[in-house]
């Protein structure tokens, strides 16, 4: 059994003015100690599955229009909100992108890990203390740091810290979101080894977002590209990366520059995400694509298994015309 | 006080940006008049100023004309608010009446804008010790609550309309001046300062076309919210004794001599009561949508 | 941290120094002479010239300014008043008691109710009890002290006779001051609250709180209260300048022998000393209350605790330099 099955996700953000399709219909599955990556753009509802996952999409406007959220056999969308509680931070926890705010402000950094202790960890506050210190230890910062305030430290180091919180509770899986984005490039690599270490001496799963294939491929088992709110491609780290199928993903590798050929310009992808209010029917994709037909623009596209352990939701590539 | 300040120089920063950009007057105003609340506090202010210019359109009565006889008379047909001790028509001074509170408000707010433009500006732009020299000055008139500034104020000059709207707008000066003075900091770095002063530009020349325009934003949330407080101040100040004066009929001022009387005639308190509170209300609302319009992020 | 708190109280000083100058500059310009106004008419050069020189009148302005000052520094002494003798001092010790009292239930009454009340329409938004609130909030906003007060009179002592229409004497008599002082307050503190704490909930770390599995209710108090605290506090600061003022006003009304009182019947008769003393004693007040303020800041937010205890430092270097 998987630790984690999404099974057609849906997310909606409902306002007076508007209805916007954030996450539609998104199917994934984490295996115990593996690390998926889900990929895409800005706005292609990342963030917003991640926090699907763990009910922390904002009301009341965000809504659940459909799916399931299996973790441990259970489903998370049927959970009380009690039970909820006892997930996040403890089996679930989360980092977010920007470490600059994902502090409290007036509450020691000692403080903010000691407090995920010793509500899942069922000890006292005094031990809840000392494991709150030697967290902070282990991502490389002093122990004597811990009565200190957010403002005292650089991104970076709260980033580390914003880690050891997620980590404090040995939780079986890790959610990303972007941990090293608002980073100095320096920092990046240094942080992301540092939670490659500690994932893996813990066997922690994790779902690490991001929008830089670089990251993915030297950290993720599998991945999904993600656009416009579906998922355009699943399949592990080596399908994905050698043999890319969706012309989205063929797109996303051909703005990479290469080092190998001597390019002029780098290739982008003409136009423009979809504005997730208004989708166009049939592929999210076909406005952008170069292999688009009038098919593709009327017919719903189907998540479909190409080879074992590989997904394309591309109608042209099932039928082998790309 | 420093948080305070923070906010202040912050909100400046957000409203010369937004100022900058030409033609989001235009998006300004359809906020505005998008906002439910918001319009509906600026059809009462409206209504109210028609009401008080127009008032001998809205009334037959005198409000100065006394019939010692008709004392004391409760609303009716004849006199929709009833009369008050000297058997004047309630309704009418009550419209005549806020021709001086409103005129006073207005005035109070437009000389404490102006004051606060001259020295925060001044302050802003020229810092260091002008600067000090000038905030300390406000340091201390803000250490007097502003209601009795006015009353000091007024307890010397005298009443009257003129020394009201005088008195009150002191304790204006120092919000508007500090405002005035972090939009006038955060504009002064900016490049086109620098070029207007390379070109030869004198001080006063550059305050008056490049700096007081990006103002304007600020200035009119600061003096639209104002309006509401120095009502407030002038119907105190009258109903003290300090303010307007009898017979010249101002709601504060009513409502002093309805006091008196406020065991046998209840009409003499209600309606100048409530005229105060639907003004500062409406002015209220339509000050916190013209906020909210100018600056969207400062929404609540 | 110890430094910031003495540079401010001796801030203090050149403020209210400040304070005295405006205000007793004011009473000095006024027309009309006050020892004329005492004996009335029919008085003789030399009765004039011995008033004049009882009430300190016979010196120039520096003259007088100065022994004003004199007498307040050195013997806390505000003077006599021109009328009845009485030390103004020993008036204020009878009468700031009642004002005090009267202003601090208050500022505990406008905190305990606002600050719930617009936490509760915050985590409420968009609830009818969170529009009904507002709705309060805002009527509330819009009337002066003064009249709901006499809209108080009129319905609670005049109509339904549930309370005492004047003084101090009986517990139930404190329910109208107290709540016209508080009320308007009330409905600010709650809008401020309101507007913080929707602003706080919204922020990251009340997300990273959530992720963290803990309940809304820790949430609130531990996580989102502290840090919608300081514009809170400083609102609830100025409050206090507000119904220190207004306490004239109510005081008035409801016939309280307070410092409201005093200052009004002062103004009435142009008794100057007694108003120069008022005003210089609310000033003072106001001038602590500031200060608490900024103490209180420094309390809850780490960050103004580090900017005061730098900007001790920066002091020091500037110092340094200009000896260097």
């Amino acid at each position: 059994m998987s630790l984690l099955e999404i099974k057609n996700l849906s997310i909606h953000f409902v306002t007076r003015y508007s209805d916007v399709h954030a996450v539609n219909g998104v199917d994934l599955t984490i295996e115990e100690g593996k690390t998926l990556g889900l990929v895409g753009e800005t706005g292609a509802g990342k963030t917003t599955t991640a926090l699907g996952i763990l009910r922390l999409i904002q009301k009341p406007q965000g809504r659940y229009e459909s799916g399931e959220i299996i973790f441990k056999g259970k489903d998370l969308l049927k959970a009380t909100d009690d039970e909820m509680r006892s997930v996040r931070g403890n089996e679930i926890s989360m980092i977010f992108q920007d470490p600059m705010t994902a502090l409290n402000p007036i509450l020691t950094v000692g403080d903010q890990i000691a407090e995920v202790i010793h509500l899942h960890g069922k000890c006292s506050q005094a031990e809840a203390n000392e494991r709150a210190v030697k967290m902070l230890e282990m991502v490389g910062i002093r122990a004597e740091r811990a009565g200190e305030y957010p403002h005292q430290f650089s991104g970076g180091m709260k980033q580390r810290v914003v880690i050891a919180m997620a980590l404090a509770c040995n939780p079986s899986l890790l959610i990303a979101d972007e941990p090293t984005t608002a980073l100095d490039v320096t920092i990046q690599a240094q942080v992301l080894e540092m939670m490659a270490d500690l994932k893996k001496g813990r066997g922690t799963a994790m779902l690490l977002i991001t929008h830089d294939l670089g990251i993915v491929a030297e950290n993720c088992d599998d991945v999904a590209i993600m656009y416009a709110g579906e998922v355009i491609e699943y399949g592990t780290l080596e399908r994905i990366f050698h043999n890319p199928k969706h012309p989205y993903t063929l797109g996303l590798f051909g703005s990479i520059p290469s080092l190998d050929k001597d390019e002029e310009r780098l290739h982008p992808i003409e136009g423009l995400m979809p504005d997730p209010a208004a989708l166009p029917a049939g592929c999210k994709f076909h406005d952008r694509c170069a292999y688009a037909t009038d098919e593709c623009a009327s017919c719903e596209q189907e998540l479909a298994e190409m080879e074992s352990g590989h997904k394309v939701r591309c109608a042209r590539v099932m039928k082998g015309e790309i | 006080m420093t948080r305070k300040k923070q906010r202040d120089e912050k909100l400046a920063a957000n409203l010369t940006e937004l100022t900058r950009k030409q033609g989001q007057w235009r998006e300004v105003l359809m906020r505005l008049v998008r906002n439910k609340v918001g319009m509906f506090g600026a059809i009462l202010c409206i209504a109210l100023v028609i009401l008080c210019i127009g008032a001998p359109l809205f009334t037959k009565w005198d409000p100065y004309e006394q019939a010692v006889i008709n004392k004391f008379i409760y609303p009716g047909r004849e006199h929709i608010f009833g009369t008050d001790d000297f058997g004047r028509d309630l309704w009418a001074r009550l419209i005549y009446g806020g021709r001086y509170s409103l005129l006073i408000a207005f005035g109070a707010t437009c000389f404490s804008t102006c004051m606060g433009v001259l020295l925060g500006s001044i302050a802003g732009y020229f810092g260091g010790r002008t600067d000090l020299l000038i905030t300390r000055f406000l340091d201390i008139l803000q250490a007097i609550p502003s209601l009795l500034l006015a009353i000091a104020i007024s307890s010397a000059l005298g009443s009257g309309p003129f020394n009201t709207m005088l008195a009150i707008s002191m304790g204006g000066i120092a919000g508007g001046a500090r405002m005035m003075r972090s939009v006038v900091m955060s504009i002064r770095g900016n490049e086109y300062i620098e070029a207007a002063k390379a070109t030869g530009s004198s001080n006063a020349r550059t305050i008056a076309t490049h700096v007081l325009p990006n103002t304007i934003a600020p200035l009119i949330i600061n003096a639209s919210l104002s309006i509401g407080g120095n009502i407030m101040s002038i119907s105190g100040l009258s109903f003290i004794g300090l303010g307007v004066q009898a017979p010249t009929p101002e709601w504060g001022s009513i409502l002093a001599v309805g006091k008196t009387y406020i065991r046998d005639f209840w009409p003499l308190v209600v309606f100048p009561s409530m005229f105060i509170a639907i003004t500062i209300f409406g002015f209220n609302l339509f000050g916190d949508a013209l906020r909210d319009a100018l600056d969207p992020k400062l929404k609540d | 941290m110890a430094k910031y708190i003495i540079k401010r109280i001796l801030w203090m000083i050149p403020v209210m120094l400040g304070v005295l100058i405006i205000v007793f500059t004011i009473s000095y310009l006024t027309p009309g002479d006050p020892v004329i106004t005492i004996l009335g008419s029919g008085y003789t050069p030399e009765k004039y010239a011995a008033k004049a020189a009882e009430l300190n009148l016979d010196k120039g302005y520096f003259g007088q300014l100065g022994s004003y000052i004199w007498g307040i520094v050195t013997r806390f002494d505000f003077g006599k008043s021109f009328y009845s003798n009485l030390s103004i001092t020993g008036e204020f010790a009878r009468r700031f008691p009642i004002t005090a009292a009267l202003g601090i239930f208050g500022c505990i009454i406008m905190v305990v109710l606002g600050l719930p009340l617009g936490i509760l329409s915050a985590v409420k938004q968009y609830s009818v009890l969170d529009y009904t609130l507002t709705v309060i909030a805002l009527v509330l906003a819009a009337m002066p002290g003064f009249v709901l007060a006499i809209l108080g009179l009129v319905l609670f002592g005049v109509r339904l006779r549930w309370l005492p229409i004047t003084g101090l004497d009986t517990p139930k008599s404190w329910i109208l001051p107290l709540a016209t002082n508080a009320m308007p307050c009330v409905a600010m503190i709650m809008r401020q609250t309101r507007t913080n704490m929707l602003e706080v909930i919204r922020q990251d770390y009340i997300r990273t709180a959530r992720s963290k599995g803990l309940s809304e209710r820790t949430i609130l108090w531990k996580h989102a209260l502290k840090n919608c605290l300081i514009p809170i506090i400083t609102v609830t600061g100025g409050m206090v300048a507000m119904v220190m003022a207004g306490s004239i006003i109510t005081e008035n009304i409801f016939n309280i022998k307070g410092m409201g009182t005093y200052m009004y019947a002062a103004i009435m008769q142009r008794d100057y000393p007694i108003v120069n003393g008022c005003v210089l004693l609310i000033a003072f007040i106001v001038c602590c209350v500031n200060l608490i303020v900024d103490i209180c800041y420094a309390l809850i937010d780490p960050r103004i605790r580090a900017r005061y205890a730098s900007s001790g430092k920066k002091h020091k270097k500037k110092a340094h330099k200009e000896v260097t």
